[in-house]
């Protein structure tokens, strides 16, 4: 197998657009394909993560319109949907594709409009990613799925509110360093704890925002990739899926799609979780964060509350999760959530994140979750 | 190809008339809500359906405030995730509990939900 390396990104600023997400898409191509020194015409493959498209812009295949808007038509253009880890998928599968010898040169990302609908539109759409007969007939919501997770992490292990609301504090704080993120603002534990209760025990503070946005990389193998200015190499990329059912996961304070798609980067890398210096990690929900740390083995299971309130976490900690600021400052554009964080982790390891940089970070994670706990994806990065 | 032990359509037809029904393999024991094919267990085909009492605990819940278009009119309602006495687990809405008085370990029992339209959704009332 070939190595493959991440020579470009792009994202745009995350919030609302008044631009279809194919155009969000492209915009965040061409800053990709600019910092990768490449022309258009290099693109031999379009890997493409879209989850609601069909809800919120009556729009199917939109790989192939990403493309025709990007200016690619004639490209191998494959849309992924795994729910919120879409483009994640896509990275994956980009990454077998340069390594397998098909391609040199393939770009991957996503885009996603929802804030073109209605709050409760789009909560019934998300919901959609949850089981039709069994599920969605309860009213079963997002909030209320990673609401399950909590209660049962706070039963088993003492995880508190306030533990949770330190996540949200942390990943605002950071997101004020990162110019595209939707919220650049500070928030107070105390904020958090008195904010609207969404589904029980989250409230709205602890949740993500519905966000417009669209993400980029540009993979390229190794004979491409030395002769780009920056290139940060693919150390491993790794998927996992679970029981789709809430009912049939035994253990609701454990995602074990994390822990297994972890364990397999980890094996594919040769490296363990003390080698990593910078995670970029799915907080749709403050729990999610918690939960995701213990699942990656940065803290052992039940620590990751603590950890979170200590200041472990933060910039300036032990690992630093989610310098951007995370999907809960940062936005979370479902398809293109996946393409963002690999962005971070990447601009990270370039030491080009400027305010919000992790001082000599060497080897980065991204871990992507989708729907119900039920895919995740995990990646490793490092550079030369 | 043998016929499936329990469609979907079934178990949700038996559970409008108040049984809830699993299936239970055959050559290894394991016990699964239906629908499903090969066992995960020891991946047999030999599925047995099997009456569950509809007893069980609460292993986590959730009141949900912002909910779905279909369901905006029954906020606030309370979902919860019950560990059956048989081993299965099930999601379900939680009625005629004071949403006040829900709490991990709390015992419930299965009641089935029946719409307007007909269909039957899972739910739990008072043990």
């Amino acid at each position: 197998m070939r190595r493959v390396a991440v020579i470009g990104v792009g994202v745009t600023k995350f919030g609302k657009h008044d631009r279809t997400s194919a155009e969000l898409f492209a915009e965040a191509a061409v800053e990709a394909l600019t910092d990768a020194e490449l022309p258009a015409s290099a693109v031999q493959a379009l890997y493409y993560g879209n989850v609601v498209g069909g809800e919120t812009e009556k729009q199917l295949h939109t790989g192939p319109q990403a493309a025709s808007v990007l200016g690619i038509p004639t490209v191998p253009t494959t849309r992924f949907e795994t729910a919120c880890a879409s483009s994640h998928a896509a990275f994956r599968h980009a990454v077998m594709d340069i390594a397998s010898g098909t391609s040199d040169v393939v770009l991957v990302g996503g885009a996603e409009r929802v804030l073109n609908v209605t709050t409760e539109e789009s909560t019934e759409y998300f919901a959609y990613a949850s089981d039709a007969r069994w599920e969605q007939t309860l009213g079963l919501t997002f909030p209320g799925v990673f609401a399950l997770v909590a209660r049962a992490h706070m039963a088993r292990h003492g995880t508190t509110e306030a533990q949770m609301a330190a996540v949200a504090v942390k990943n605002h704080k950071h997101g004020t360093l990162n110019p595209k993120a939707q919220f650049q603002k500070e928030i107070t534990v105390e904020q958090v704890l008195k904010s609207a209760m969404v589904a029980d025990p989250l409230k709205l503070y602890d949740c993500c925002p519905f966000t417009d946005g669209g993400a980029a990389v540009v993979l390229a193998s190794e004979e491409v990739a030395r002769k780009a200015r920056r290139p940060i190499w693919v150390l491993a990329s790794a998927a996992a899926s679970d029981w789709m059912l809430i009912g049939d996961k035994r253990d609701l304070s454990r995602v074990p799609a994390t822990e297994r798609a972890a364990a397999a980067a980890y094996r594919q890398a040769g490296l363990g979780p003390s080698d990593v210096d910078v995670v970029e990690l799915h907080d749709c929900f403050t729990i999610a964060e918690i939960v995701a740390t213990e699942g990656l083995g940065l803290f052992e299971p039940g620590a990751g509350g603590v950890a979170a309130e200590r200041g472990w976490t933060s910039l300036g900690g032990k690992i630093p999760v989610n310098p951007s600021g995370g999907l809960k400052a940062k936005g979370h554009p479902i398809g293109a959530t996946g393409a963002a964080q690999i962005a971070e982790i990447v601009t990270q390891l370039r030491g080009a994140a400027d305010r919000r940089q992790v001082e000599g970070a060497k080897v980065g994670l991204t871990h992507t979750l989708g729907g119900n706990t039920a895919t995740v994806l995990v990646s490793l990065f490092g550079r030369d | 190809m043998t016929e499936p032990a329990l469609t979907q359509r079934r178990f949700f037809e038996k559970a409008g008339e108040g049984q809830l029904t699993a299936i239970r393999c055959g050559h290894c024991g394991e016990l699964a809500i239906p629908p499903r094919e090969f066992c995960p267990s020891c991946s047999h085909r030999r599925w047995e359906p099997v009456g569950l009492s509809g007893e069980g605990t609460i292993a986590s819940y959730t009141i949900i405030r912002v909910a779905p278009r279909a369901h905006a009119g029954d906020v606030p309602y309370a979902i919860a995730a019950v560990q059956m006495k048989e081993g299965v687990s099930m999601l379900g809405r939680v009625v005629d509990v004071p949403l006040a008085r829900l709490a991990v370990g709390l015992p419930v029992r299965f009641r089935p939900l029946v719409s307007s339209g007909g269909h039957t959704a899972v739910g739990f009332g008072p043990a």
